[in-house]
């Protein structure tokens, strides 16, 4: 297990984190400039935070308090740079090698091999790194830092660099990755889509603090405040306050939409009536209706947005009296052709999917 | 006969080599320190490491010259082990270490701080110490600039001329190097002399620039032919 506690001031802010991660794979996501790399960089020993505790595995690695701070050298932490950061004057054989220069020296020909057979890399053994692709680099990267078998592996934006295809099939190769390396993972996205494929849990963090530490589900599904909402792709997120909680069912008065909506809440004993709040939907779950029912809006599409894989489509409410207020509708590629800019459509909003977020 | 000349020329030599290895070390080391430094003296100690370039030759052999004379602090102390530096052979090295230090510094500081940290960092993280980094990391992505702040440092310890003559005098066959040996050779009259030293220096100094060329030129030649093997996905 991997503790950390952090804090350390830097421009603009102060980092001030706390986490503990088990044998999983977790993914630090957050806007940049939110400290994430510096996380990484105090957990691996290349940054010294203001205070701080870091322990793996009933190792203390740092501990401020009682002047405890091992090097980088020490700490059994792999790192994954986000330029890969390979030392360019060393072969691929070389670089993998690098950190394993005690064992001897049949075996460290066989973990070489070993490695870049897992990598699928074997036959680039003898390249220099500038004759390598990204893809290849981060090969690299990843099989070097393995190969002194850390307790935990550290990835710095892994993927920021790779064009799309190759970014698809490296995320299927590092997912694989879990299979035979049983150490922690820890990686660092500002994605949300990678963040959410490659981990099981998500630390969402914002100007040096975390914000939501969870499940990644819960992280998706059950966002705990506005920054990690629109984080996560809550692209209708509207102020309102309870009126009545009943069954598990909260009905939320929202003045942007000229009405009041319902939502399903699996907590109901944390919402007191007239209590502000924000009610927020992801625009994939937003359907369209034929008719007008319970949790309906009566709307008008103003634009829409073709994407290759799916359509984004903007209604505002037609009651008479409201701001506009803009509700996206994300429609899938064959279902976008149902409705066209202008036309009037009812829009049903599931009350299991309107998330009801207490400031 | 020879001797006048050979003798200038072989000390001149010594001088050089024994100079251009402490400039290495010393430089190196500096640049490396201050590289990594971070303390409130960092421009003040800096200053102070590029001072002997800047001020004329004459004046650092006047400043060694109170060091190591017999009344300076240094002087004093090697009087305790019966050692005089001044107008000694190793006064020469020291005079030629005090002038080409400041290029050896400047260049490889600069050149190390090209270096990209993450790659030095990288190496930290895969177990190795300081000293590893810096030789196998370090040293090897910074080579141009240090091979290039070598060769300008030997060149500066080979027409180290006004430090030298402070510090080491003119005594031939034992302090006087080939550039302290011609103009004394002027004051001399003896043009004849002079000539055939400048002869000798000119040798050494195309001989080395070929040296270099062709060391270049070989280096180039790797890095093409391994640029040029194909880059298969």
């Amino acid at each position: 297990m991997l503790e950390v506690r952090l804090k350390r001031k830097l421009q603009g802010f102060t980092l001030d984190v706390a986490f503990k991660v088990d044998q999983e794979i977790l993914a630090i996501l957050g806007p940049s400039g939110s400290g994430k790399t510096m996380t990484l960089q105090c957990i691996s020993g290349l940054v010294r935070p203001d205070e701080g505790y870091v322990s793996l595995n009933g190792t203390v690695l740092l501990d401020t308090s009682k002047k405890i701070n091992l090097p980088a050298r020490q700490r059994r932490v792999g790192f994954v740079f986000q330029n890969y950061a390979l030392f360019p004057h060393l072969t691929v054989s070389q670089n993998v090698g690098y950190g394993i220069r005690h064992l001897p020296p049949d075996e460290i020909k066989e973990k070489i091999t070993n490695l870049l057979g897992k990598m699928n890399i074997p036959h680039l053994s003898d390249r220099f790194p500038r004759q390598l692709s990204a893809g290849q680099q981060q090969r690299v990267a990843v099989a070097r830092a393995l190969a002194p078998e850390p307790e935990v592996l550290l990835l710095d934006e892994p993927f920021s660099a790779l064009d799309s295809l190759v970014k698809e099939r490296l995320q299927l190769e590092l997912q694989a990755l879990h299979e035979f390396y049983k150490g922690i993972i820890l990686f660092v996205t500002h994605d949300l889509t990678e963040g959410y494929k490659f981990s099981s849990k998500i630390a969402v963090f914002e100007s040096g603090n975390i914000v939501q530490h969870d499940d990644k589900e819960r992280v998706i599904t059950c966002p705990s405040n506005h920054t990690v909402a629109r984080l996560v792709g809550f692209k209708n997120l509207m102020e309102g306050s309870v009126t009545k909680v009943q069954n598990n069912v909260a009905t939320i008065e929202v003045p942007e939409l000229g009405g009041a909506i319902l939502a399903k809440v699996s907590n109901a004993s944390r919402l007191m009536p007239s209590q502000r709040v924000t009610v927020g939907i992801r625009p994939e779950y937003v359907q369209l209706r034929k008719e007008a029912g319970e949790n309906t809006l009566y709307c008008t599409m103003d634009r829409i947005a073709e994407g290759v894989s799916a359509t984004n489509c903007y209604f505002h409410v037609n009651t008479v009296g409201v701001t506009r207020h803009y509700l996206m509708v994300i429609l899938s590629r064959p279902d976008s052709g149902v409705i066209k800019e202008g036309q009037k459509s009812h829009l049903y909003l599931p009350p299991e999917h309107v998330v009801v977020i207490t400031n | 006969m020879t001797e006048t000349y050979l003798a200038p020329l072989w000390i001149s030599l010594k001088t050089v080599l024994v100079a251009t290895v402490i400039t290495f070390f010393l430089g190196i080391a500096a640049a490396r320190w201050m590289a990594h430094y971070t303390g409130k003296c960092k421009s003040l100690i800096d200053g102070l490491f590029i001072l002997p370039l800047v001020l004329p030759p004459t004046v650092v052999g006047l400043g060694l010259l109170l060091l190591f004379g017999k009344n300076g602090p240094i002087g004093q102390f090697l009087e305790l082990f019966n050692t005089t530096i001044v107008f000694s052979w190793p006064a020469t090295v020291i005079a030629a270490v005090s002038i080409s230090f400041p290029l050896m510094y400047m260049t490889a500081r600069g050149a190390f701080e090209q270096v990209d940290t993450h790659i030095e960092d990288a190496a930290r993280t895969l177990g190795a110490s300081e000293w590893r980094v810096f030789w196998s990391v370090t040293m090897p992505l910074s080579w141009p600039g240090v091979a290039s702040a070598t060769i300008l440092s030997l060149a500066r310890c080979l027409g180290e001329f006004g430090a030298t003559l402070m510090l080491a005098g003119n005594i031939p066959g034992k302090t006087a190097t080939i550039p302290v040996a011609i103009y004394f050779s002027i004051q001399a009259g003896d043009m004849n002399v002079a000539l055939i030293l400048v002869g000798i220096v000119l040798v050494i100094a195309f001989g080395s620039l070929a040296a270099i060329a062709y060391w270049k030129g070989k280096a180039y030649k790797a890095r093409a032919a391994m640029a040029n093997r194909e880059v298969v996905e």
